[in-house]
């Protein structure tokens, strides 16, 4: 895939070209590491070579040469490793022993003195090599551990500077490639099922990071050195990522997994705050056009409505014109009854973003509702519990009134003329449940869940009662904006009820406050 | 012209509004002015005397609100009406608060706002009351200087706040009261925001004064603004005079 990211959704074919240059790879690495051990083992033997020709020739004693093969061995050991020092210093024992243990050029010793010379010059070199190369590792796994943070902490730097405006995976799985020389890595992102990968066994670590997530755990691939973490953002999964580069342990993938992580977490809380910002400036975009809306609307309406009405008061009129003057009269009403709840759905629409929540008194909100309703209530009994002075509830009270005082309205229209409406309050798990009673003739079972659909009119109130068809729609959005819900209930015998349950409040006495006055 | 029924000054920024208006208030016996700013009612109302102005909230320059608090300034007996659109509840309280007596909400009915219009009329030309002088409207009676409230002649018990309260509605009967206007008349001018209290009284109040509480003939609740005293004597009682 020539290093270039690209998104990998569902499964993609086995990339066979990839897995053998793998092959490749590895066979090349293994030739590489036995030529260079063959190179160390023939660099200690030449040097034991030279060593034994100019001692041999300068007629050395045998711990004059065993100091100068001991040099030689620790060389190779420093330079090449344990084992190349080994077969060096077993070359160097065997030459010391024909060139320099009496009797010269034979294998035999004579002097056990000599035994215990050459033991010792073994020995001596094994532990030595073994040492200078154990150092040796030490110091390398400290060196390439320091190159591991200096890493982590480039990527924590460069996951700082990833572009916001664009996708997070493919950028990630980029830099990581880039900084960590992986040879594959991949990244699953569960919120957006989508799958970044780079690198020549894409499909197949896609596949491994796919699995840590759905499994919730740490996977290793088939191979050595490919992993798959779980990324999490506290504790909750959130994808996975999977990787495969030359010597990648467990514990080296763990700390990319994390800071993988933390790049997700970070991209989707711009996302959101943006996203919120964007909800603002359209609800504030929402509001003024509303607002001019309702000015645009409501000033011809106030004009035709003063004329109509002054004509009427006025009182000079024929009856037929009086009754063409009453036409307007009562169309422009109904206009602008309209206007109001079109405006109304239009602004609780809105307020899904934008609910402006407090403490209500449910008593407050009933008296409220009562308050703006009363003319059309025409002097007709509305009941009002007691019970609700104590119930409050927690949301937006200009669009709680609002539905409220349209379950109010629908109630007033279409019960029996004169007839008493109820309103009632009550707590009732968790839910604080409004409901408003009147009698008259029930709603027909099929029309029960229309009914709060909006411009929904049931066939007979069609004829009954002028209406807009928005009333409780307006009710049924409120109550939902708040997390509430909306329900009806009809019979003959006992007329129709209306009910909406919010999610309680808490609930707070103010009746101290009157108690404390009482009581002087 | 027979004889004017008051001088109203409209301020509308709409024209059709302000001919609506002139020609059905002109039919109703009222002597009608114009203006279509906030600052040419200014400039009108220092030049002349008028009983009520009718006031738009929502005008382009210094605006419905600005223009009431500078009239009120100069002229503290002005009774203004503002004129407003439903579901702006805010501006309405920042008129009121600003010093307007009272609002009326567009569309109207001539009819409703006729009424308005002459107790507007009537309030200015009765300015002039007895600060102690009983207060009777329909079957409620309030005597201040013996802090007594009769209901159909019987005493009523009330606390001392609650007579605070009463006195104060009553003496601006048929006037909107903005919850904070009450709060500071009565309890004290650091209150304002406890709404809830003036709940709780209006509450105790219409326990004690209203025949069905639930449905105050007298304390009337303003949604969202305040509370108003009811002006006109409520049908249980007869008119005498």
């Amino acid at each position: 895939m020539d290093g270039k990211t690209a998104p990998v959704t569902g499964l993609v074919d086995e990339s066979n070209s990839g897995a053998k240059a793998n092959g490749w790879l590895r066979v090349l690495k293994a030739l590489r590491t036995s030529l260079r051990r063959m190179l160390g083992c023939l660099a200690g033997l030449l040097a034991v070579a030279l060593a034994t020709f100019c001692a041999f020739q300068l007629h050395l004693n045998l711990s004059a040469s065993g100091s100068l093969f001991f040099l030689i061995v620790v060389m190779v050991a420093v330079v090449w490793g344990f084992w190349e020092a080994s077969i060096t210093s077993l070359v160097a024992v065997n030459c010391l022993n024909y060139f320099f243990v009496p009797p010269l050029l034979t294998w035999r010793v004579s002097d056990p003195q000599d035994w215990v010379a050459l033991a010792t010059f073994e020995m001596a070199a094994l532990i030595v090599s073994r040492l200078s190369t154990r150092v040796q590792a030490k110091a390398r796994a400290e060196a390439r551990q320091r190159v591991g943070v200096e890493k982590l902490y480039q990527i924590s730097q460069r996951i700082l500077l990833l572009d916001r405006r664009q996708m997070i995976g493919p950028q990630l799985v980029s830099l990581i490639q880039e900084i960590f020389g992986t040879e594959t890595v991949a990244l699953f992102d569960a919120k957006l099922a989508r799958l970044d990968a780079t690198g020549s066994r894409a499909s197949e670590l896609g596949q491994l990071a796919r699995d840590a997530f759905f499994q919730d755990r740490t996977l290793q691939g088939p191979e050595n050195f490919s992993w798959a973490h779980v990324l999490r953002l506290g504790v909750t999964p959130v994808g996975g990522i999977a990787l495969c580069g030359p010597e990648l342990d467990r514990l080296a993938s763990a700390p990319i997994a994390s800071l993988s992580a933390i790049a997700l977490e970070r991209a989707r809380s711009f996302e959101n705050e943006s996203r919120a910002e964007a909800a603002r400036q359209s609800e504030q975009l929402r509001t003024a056009v509303l607002d001019a809306l309702a000015h645009a609307f409501k000033t011809p309406l106030t004009a035709i409505l003063t004329a109509s009405s002054g004509l009427l008061v006025a009182g000079r009129l024929s009856p037929d014109d009086a009754e063409l003057a009453t036409l307007i009269d009562e169309q422009a009403e109904h206009l602008n009854h309209l206007t109001s709840e079109l405006l109304q759905m239009a602004r609780i629409d809105a307020a899904d973003v934008g609910l402006r929540r407090e403490r209500i008194s449910v008593l407050t909100l009933i008296e409220d509702a009562l308050a703006r309703h009363r003319e059309q209530l025409d002097g007709r009994r509305v009941s009002v519990p007691e019970s609700a002075s104590s119930l409050e509830i927690y949301g937006d009270r200009e669009i709680l009134t609002t539905a409220l005082e349209q379950v109010i309205d629908n109630a007033s229209r279409y019960s029996t003329p004169g007839s008493p409406i109820s309103v009632s309050a009550e707590e009732n798990l968790g839910e604080t449940i409004i409901a408003v009673h009147n009698e008259g003739p029930p709603i027909r079972p099929a029309d029960r869940e229309r009914i709060f659909d909006r411009f929904f009119r049931a066939e007979e109130s069609r004829h009954r009662a002028p209406g807009t068809g928005l009333g409780l729609s307006i009710t049924k959005k409120a109550v939902e904006a708040h997390g509430g819900r909306t329900w009806v209930v009809s019979n003959e015998d006992s007329g129709t009820t209306f009910f909406f349950a919010l999610p309680r409040g808490q609930r707070r006495q103010y009746e101290s406050v009157a108690r404390q006055d009482s009581g002087r | 012209m027979s004889q004017s029924h008051g001088k109203i000054l409209v301020v509308d920024d709409e024209s059709s509004i302000r001919r609506a208006l002139h020609s059905t208030l002109h039919g109703m016996g009222f002597e009608v002015y114009e203006a279509d700013t906030g600052e040419a009612a200014l400039d009108l109302v220092r030049a002349a005397e008028y009983d009520v102005i009718l006031l738009d909230i929502n005008m382009p320059g210094i605006g419905g609100v600005r223009a009431c608090r500078e009239i009120r300034r100069s002229l503290p007996r002005l009774e203004i009406l503002m004129l407003t659109v439903r579901d702006s509840e805010e501006d309405k309280i920042a008129a009121l608060d600003a010093g307007a007596d009272d609002y009326i909400t567009k569309p109207f009915h001539i009819r409703e706002l006729a009424a308005r219009i002459r107790a507007a009329v009537r309030r200015s030309s009765s300015f002039h009351s007895d600060p102690d002088a009983v207060i009777q409207i329909g079957n409620i009676e309030l005597d201040p200087a013996r802090r007594l409230v009769r209901k159909a002649g019987e005493p009523v018990h009330l606390t001392p706040k609650e007579f605070d309260l009463m006195r104060y509605l009553m003496a601006h009967a048929g006037l909107p009261m903005t919850h904070v206007r009450l709060l500071r008349a009565v309890w004290g001018p650091e209150y304002g925001g406890e709404l809830e209290y003036l709940r709780t009284f209006i509450r105790q109040l219409r326990k004690k004064l209203e025949e069905d509480p639930a449905e105050p003939v007298y304390l009337l609740t303003d949604s969202h603004i305040g509370y108003r005293f009811a002006e006109a004597k409520p049908e249980p009682v007869a008119e005498k005079r």
